[in-house]
C-alpha cells in the first residue's frame, strides 16, 4: 500500500470516526434523553431498599402508588380511587382500582398491596427510609379483595405520605427474587418498564405498551406514554451537566448548577425551569450549649446582621429563593412574621453583642469581658460549617466582619458533619430536611430527637416548644397543624436558634422539542406520563 | 527466569500486606460512622439509638479493629473483598463489573500516549538542536504538567459541547472513549516523548549507527531497525509503570468523563464511607498495578537478549 492510499484511508477513517461522534451525541426521535447529577444516583433502584429521593422518582416511571402528589401539592388517586382516614388517624382504608394487573400479568389487589408493605416493613429487607416513614404500622388488613386498611396503635398522622412514596411491585415478580437482586428487574404498573440499568453510566426505561394512563391521577393523556423510551445520563461534571441540552446531548438537564443558568435564560430553544422545594430551606443551625451562642443576643445578632436578599442577588443572581424562617417561604405551612422579624440592621447586631459582654475594644474583633464560663479578652469566634454552598457563608462572613465577629467557613463531608453534631462542638452546623410536611420541625426541634441519627442538633430544650411540635405527630388536621407549625416558628425565631440563608431551587432545563414535561410539586419530582418528543 | 517469577511474586506479599494495612488504617481513622451515614442518607426521620446498634453490629464495626482487620485480609486471600455497605452486593463482583471499562481505558490511554510521545521524542532527537527539537519538547513539557482536571474538562468544552464531535460524558462505545483517553495519554505522552529523545540520542551516537551510515544505509531505515528498536528498551519499562499510573489516573479521568470504572466506584465509596468498596478496590488495583510490573520485568528480558534474571 503506498503512502499516498495510506493517507487517504487515514482521512476517511477520521471523517467516519467524526460522522459516527456527531450521530451518537444525538438523541434518536422517541428516546427521551434525561440528565442527572451522577451524586443522586441510587445504589439501590427499589424504593423500599434505598432511602434517596432519587429511587423514588425513578420508581414512580416503572410503577404506581396508592396515592400520588400532584402539581399543586394536593394527594390525587393513583392506584388506590378513595380513601378514608379515622378520626385519630389510627387507621387508613383505601378503595382500589379493579382493573390494574403489573406488567407480568400479576393482578393488582389488596393482597398484592398488604404483600408490599410487608416485604418492605420485615427486617432482612432492611428498608433504611420507607420503614421510617411508614412508622409503627400494627396490621395490614385485607378487608376485601379491592379495599385494604391500615392500623396503627397509636395517631400516624403523616401516613399518606408513606402511602405516596410506597412503590407497588408485582408480588409474583419479588417473590422469585432478593431484596438485593429485585432491582434489577422492577415489575410495577407504571408507563415504563425497566430496560437497563449500567451503574455510574445510565438507567434506559422502555414504554409498557399496556400501560393505561387512566390509572394515574396527574397523568392528562390515556393509554401508554408517548415516546419509546427515556434513558438517565448520570453526569458527574456539574459544568458539563449544565451544558448537554445546549449541545444536543440531552433533551432535559435536571438539577443544573446556579452558574449554568445564565447560558440558558436568552435561549428561546429551551424552557428553563425554576421549582421551589418545601422544606427548612439551607440553614445553620446554632449550638446554644456552649457559648458564645448559649446567649440569646449574640444568636439575634448573627441574624440582624445578615442581609440574605443583598447575598442572593451578589451570588446567584437572585435566582435562588427566600427563606427567612425555620420552614421556607415557599412551604404551606411557612410563619410569614419571620420575614419582618430580624430585617437586617447592623447598629441593631452591635448593640445586642455589647449588652452581651461581647465588646469592641478598638480591634478587628470583639472580645469578651465579663461573659459567663469566657475568659475576659477571648475573641469573638464562630465555625461556619456547611456540605456546600461555602460562598453564603463567605459572604456573611464579611458582613459578621464589620460587627466585629470572626467567623471561619469550612466545607466538612457528610460523615464529618455527622461526627461533629454527635461531639457537640460545632458552632454553626448546616441542616437542611425537604418536606411539604411540617412534621420535619419535629424532627429538628424535639429534644427526644436528640441523638444519634437525630435531626435535632442546637440542644435548646424548651417545653412549650416541644409540646408544639408534639402535636405534629398527632394532629391528623391539615389547618390546625399548620397553626401549631407556625406558633413553634414564632417561637424558634424568637429564640434565634438558627441562621435561615436561603432556599436552593432545582434548575431545570427542557429543550423545546419536549411536549408535555410536567413538574411535581416538590423540585425533585417531575412526571413523564405526559411526554411526547417533536 | 522460573526463580526469579517466583521470587517476585513472594516479594508482593508483604507489599500487599502493608498496602491493605494502609488503606484499612486510612478509612477507620477518618471521621464518621458508616452505620449512622447510611441510615442518615435520607433527609427526613430520626434513628432510633436502637437500630443504629443493630446495623453497626450487622456491619461488623462493634469488633476490635485487628479483627476487622484480619477479617478483611482473610477474606482477600481466598477472594472474598466482603459487601459493600451502600449497594449490599460483593466488592469484587463489583470491581469485575467495572473492571473491563477502566482496563479499556487505559489501554486506550497508554495507546495515545504512546502514538504521541514516539514520533515527538523521535523527530526531537533527529533535529537535536534545533527549533524542532525545541518545539517538541514544549510540547511534551506542556503535556506533562497540564492538570488532567483541567485537561479533561477543557477537551469536554471543545470538542463535545462546542464542536460536538464526541459525547461529553459516558461510556460503552468507542466515541466516548476518545477524549477520556487522550486526556490520560496526553500527561504520560510528554514523559514519553522526553524519554525516547533521550534514549535515541544516545543510540544515535553508537559505533554501530554510524556504521551503519557509512555503508550507506538509507537514514529511514538506520533509524527505525537500528535505532529506534534499541532506544525503545528503556520505553518499555517506562510503558509499564505508566500503565500502573494510568489505571490510577482513571480515578480523576473517569470522575470528569462520568465513565463507569473501578475509579469512580473508588470515589463514590470514599464519599459514602462505603469501608468494604474502598480496601477492596484500591486493593484490587494495587495487586493489578504490581502484577503489570511484574510482566513488564519478564517482558523485558525477552526484548533484550542480554538481560538474564537467573544470573
Amino acid at each position: 500500500m503506498t503512502t499516498g492510499r495510506l493517507r487517504n484511508l487515514a482521512a476517511t477513517l477520521l471523517l467516519g470516526t467524526s460522522i459516527v461522534a456527531i450521530g451518537a451525541g444525538q438523541a434518536r426521535a422517541g428516546d427521551l434523553v434525561i440528565a442527572l447529577p451522577a451524586s443522586i444516583e441510587p445504589a439501590n433502584l427499589d424504593y423500599h431498599v434505598d432511602p434517596y429521593t432519587t429511587t423514588q422518582l425513578l420508581n414512580s416511571f416503572l410503577t404506581e402508588s396508592l396515592i400520588v402528589i400532584a402539581p399543586d401539592g394536593s394527594y390525587a388517586p393513583a392506584l388506590a380511587t378513595s380513601w378514608e382516614i379515622n378520626e385519630d388517624a389510627t387507621q387508613y382504608t383505601f378503595t382500589l382500582r379493579d382493573d390494574v394487573v403489573f406488567t407480568d400479568g400479576t393482578a393488582f389487589n389488596a393482597e398484592a398491596v398488604k404483600a408490599n408493605f410487608d416485604r418492605f416493613m420485615a427486617p432482612e429487607t432492611a428498608s433504611t427510609q420507607l420503614a421510617g416513614v411508614t412508622g409503627p404500622l400494627a396490621e395490614v388488613e385485607v378487608v376485601d379483595e379491592f379495599t385494604v386498611r391500615f392500623h396503627y396503635d397509636a395517631p400516624w398522622v403523616t401516613f399518606l405520605d408513606a402511602a405516596r412514596r410506597a412503590p407497588m411491585w408485582s408480588p409474583s415478580a419479588f417473590a422469585e427474587h432478593t431484596p438485593q437482586s429485585f432491582d434489577r428487574v422492577l415489575t410495577g404498573t407504571g408507563p415504563f418498564t425497566l430496560d437497563n440499568w449500567v451503574q455510574n453510566d445510565h438507567i434506559r426505561m422502555v414504554r409498557a405498551d399496556s400501560y393505561s394512563g387512566d390509572w394515574n391521577g396527574v397523568a392528562q393523556i390515556s393509554g401508554p406514554v408517548g415516546i419509546d423510551s427515556v434513558t438517565f445520563r448520570f453526569i458527574g461534571e456539574p459544568a458539563v451537566l449544565g451544558a448537554v441540552v445546549a449541545s444536543g446531548e440531552a433533551h432535559v438537564a435536571f438539577q443544573i448548577p446556579a452558574l449554568s443558568v445564565e447560558d440558558y435564560i436568552d435561549d428561546d430553544s429551551v424552557s428553563l425551569i425554576s421549582m421551589g422545594q418545601s422544606g427548612t430551606g439551607m440553614t445553620q443551625v446554632m449550638n446554644v450549649r456552649i457559648p458564645p451562642l448559649d446567649n440569646r443576643n449574640v444568636r439575634q445578632a448573627l441574624l440582624y446582621a445578615r442581609d440574605m436578599e443583598m447575598i442572593n442577588d451578589l451570588l446567584y443572581d437572585g435566582l435562588y429563593g427566600a427563606s427567612d424562617g425555620p420552614l421556607n417561604n415557599i412551604h404551606p405551612c411557612f410563619w410569614t412574621g419571620a420575614s419582618d422579624m430580624y430585617r437586617p440592621n447592623p447598629a441593631r447586631a452591635m448593640e445586642l453583642l455589647d449588652e452581651a459582654g461581647w465588646v469592641d475594644e478598638g480591634g478587628p474583633v470583639r472580645v469578651a469581658r465579663g461573659v459567663s464560663g469566657v475568659a475576659d479578652g477571648t475573641p469573638l469566634q464562630l465555625r461556619w460549617q456547611t456540605l456546600h454552598h461555602s460562598e453564603i457563608g463567605e459572604a456573611l462572613q464579611a458582613l459578621y466582619r464589620q460587627i466585629g465577629i470572626d467567623m471561619s467557613v469550612q466545607i466538612v463531608p457528610g460523615p464529618v458533619q455527622l461526627e461533629e453534631v454527635q461531639r457537640r462542638t460545632f458552632s454553626l452546623m448546616y441542616e437542611r430536611l425537604r418536606s411539604m410536611d411540617p412534621v420535619i420541625l419535629d424532627d429538628k426541634w424535639n429534644p427526644a430527637y436528640d441523638q444519634p441519627g437525630g435531626w435535632a442538633w442546637t440542644g435548646y430544650d424548651n417545653p412549650e416548644l416541644t409540646a408544639l411540635v408534639s402535636q405534629l405527630r398527632t394532629n391528623p388536621d391539615p389547618d390546625s397543624r399548620c397553626e401549631v407549625a407556625r406558633q413553634a416558628q414564632q417561637i424558634i425565631m424568637e429564640e434565634a436558634l438558627l441562621i435561615p440563608t436561603l432556599s436552593q431551587p432545582s434548575f431545570i432545563v427542557v429543550d423545546n422539542r419536549v411536549d408535555g414535561f410536567q413538574m411535581g410539586a416538590e423540585g425533585s419530582f417531575f412526571y413523564l406520563q405526559d411526554v411526547t418528543l417533536n | 527466569m522460573g526463580n526469579y517469577v517466583l521470587a517476585r511474586l513472594l516479594q508482593l506479599l508483604p507489599v500487599l500486606f502493608l498496602i491493605s494495612l494502609i488503606v484499612f488504617g486510612i478509612m477507620h481513622l477518618l471521621p464518621g460512622d458508616p452505620a449512622l451515614l447510611m441510615l442518615a442518607g435520607a433527609e427526613g426521620g430520626a434513628i432510633s439509638p436502637e437500630r443504629l446498634a443493630a446495623l453497626r453490629r450487622e456491619m461488623g464495626l462493634d469488633d476490635p479493629l485487628p479483627l476487622q482487620f484480619w477479617n478483611f485480609v482473610s477474606g482477600a486471600v481466598v477472594g472474598d473483598l466482603g459487601t459493600s455497605i451502600r449497594f449490599r452486593e460483593p466488592v469484587l463482583d463489583m470491581i469485575l463489573d467495572r473492571l473491563g471499562s477502566t482496563v479499556e481505558l487505559a489501554v486506550a490511554g497508554l495507546l495515545c500516549a504512546m502514538l504521541i510521545g514516539i514520533p515527538l521524542g523521535l523527530i526531537a532527537a533527529v533535529r537535536q538542536g534545533g527549533w524542532i527539537d525545541a518545539f517538541c519538547m514544549s510540547v511534551s513539557y506542556l503535556g506533562a504538567s497540564i492538570p488532567v482536571y483541567w485537561l479533561g474538562l477543557m477537551l469536554i468544552f471543545f470538542f463535545a459541547l462546542t464542536l460536538g464531535w464526541f459525547p461529553s460524558a459516558g461510556g460503552g462505545s468507542l466515541q466516548a472513549l476518545v477524549l477520556p483517553a487522550l486526556t490520560l495519554g496526553l500527561i504520560s505522552a510528554g514523559l514519553i516523548a522526553r524519554l525516547v529523545r533521550s534514549s535515541m540520542i544516545e543510540v544515535l551516537q553508537e559505533d554501530y549507527m554510524r556504521t551503519g551510515q557509512a555503508k550507506g544505509l538509507p537514514t529511514r531505515l538506520l533509524l527505525w531497525r537500528h535505532g529506534l528498536r534499541n532506544a525503545l528498551i528503556p520505553v518499555v519499562t517506562m510503558m509499564g509503570l505508566q500503565f500502573g499510573g494510568m489505571l490510577a489516573g482513571t480515578v480523576v479521568t473517569e470522575t470528569v468523563f462520568s465513565r463507569p470504572g473501578v475509579g469512580r466506584l473508588i470515589v463514590n465509596a470514599i464519599i459514602a464511607m462505603d469501608y468494604p468498596l474502598v480496601q477492596g478496590a484500591v486493593l484490587f488495583l494495587a495487586v493489578l498495578y504490581v502484577l503489570v510490573n511484574l510482566l513488564v520485568d519478564i517482558l523485558y528480558a525477552y526484548l533484550d537478549p542480554r538481560i538474564r534474571y537467573d544470573s
